[in-house]
């Protein structure tokens, strides 16, 4: 866990160098936000691949699946909530999303 | 963008059951691993292109870690209410809200303590959370709130979430959403043992 952690997190550095020191062509970032997509819906359909791979999950989904998506809904929405609570001690600036 | 990350997993669950046999499976821990690290690196770039950054970090502070105490707090307390409605164990109900989103871990753990049908309800429960934080983090970011729509995500805030969030928000609450992420995956093995230890 330790290892995958600095692992991630020294990519993420790593990148946050190239973009603050301006290393990157200005062809290349142009292109930034259609590469960001491309891998992550790459990434997303690798991920329905495992669940859709594993037969024992594939069944599982329709007996115990319900039971699972109550508490996910659940656990989601009392986040929301909670963080919603917290959220006026945080002092972000705020902008307008685009898009 | 909810709409093409909802066909991508689609795609991919079909693919999966469909064609590809099920050796498959041991490369794509893999595949997983590199995929990430592109986009974590991309999204490092974007992050590295917005020079303040770090001074608005510097102001924020301890307050930055609010976001995970509330996704951690309200994740266990949401899941524990439900239990109740489905005739559950209580901490075993907040067992699978404390797996926040990283269900390859919560399901381990749950399963080396012997708990077979709670370990595959928690498999299901946090592929289910990532999979609802993925399609909604851009609505819930555009009608409720940005860092609400990073509460989603819990410990997937730091890995598959981020990309979304970050063209779902902006450069700060991408990194807010960042430290939700190391935090709440640092507290998964912590949290999930203890709360299934509490005697409800």
């Amino acid at each position: 866990m330790v290892i995958t952690l600095i692992k991630y997190l020294g990519i993420l550095v790593l990148g946050g160098l190239i973009g603050y020191k301006d290393k990157l062509s200005p062809k290349l970032e142009g292109k930034l936000n259609t590469i960001q997509t491309a891998s992550l819906l790459f990434l997303l359909f690798v991920m329905g691949i495992t669940i859709g791979i594993n037969d024992k999950v594939i069944s599982n989904i329709f007996s115990i699946g319900l039971k699972a998506f109550i508490i996910s809904i659940f656990a989601v929405g009392f986040s929301i909530l909670f963080v919603h609570l917290v959220k006026k001690f945080i002092p972000l600036e705020e902008k307008e999303i685009e898009s | 963008m909810s709409l093409k990350i909802f066909v991508a997993v689609f795609l991919g669950v079909g693919t999966g059951y469909f064609f590809l046999p099920a050796e498959f499976s041991d490369y794509i821990g893999t595949i997983i691993d590199i995929g990430l690290m592109v986009l974590l690196f991309f999204v490092g770039i974007d992050l590295g292109k917005q020079k303040d950054i770090l001074d608005k970090i510097k102001k924020l502070g301890l307050k930055a870690l609010l976001v995970p105490l509330g996704v951690i707090i309200g994740s266990v307390v949401g899941s524990m209410v439900v239990g109740i409605f489905l005739n559950m164990k209580i901490n075993e109900a907040g067992a699978i809200g404390a797996g926040l989103g990283w269900y390859s871990l919560s399901s381990t753990i749950l399963l080396s303590d012997g708990y077979v049908e709670l370990s595959a309800l928690a498999f299901l429960s946090n592929v289910f959370r990532e999979i609802i934080a993925l399609i909604f983090i851009p609505l819930i970011a555009k009608y409720i709130g940005k860092l609400e729509s990073v509460s989603t995500a819990g410990a997937t805030a730091m890995d598959t979430s981020l990309p979304v969030i970050s063209k779902s928000t902006d450069p700060q609450t991408t990194l807010i959403a960042f430290i939700t992420g190391v935090t709440c995956t640092i507290a998964v093995p912590i949290i999930l043992p203890i709360i299934l230890k509490i005697p409800i």
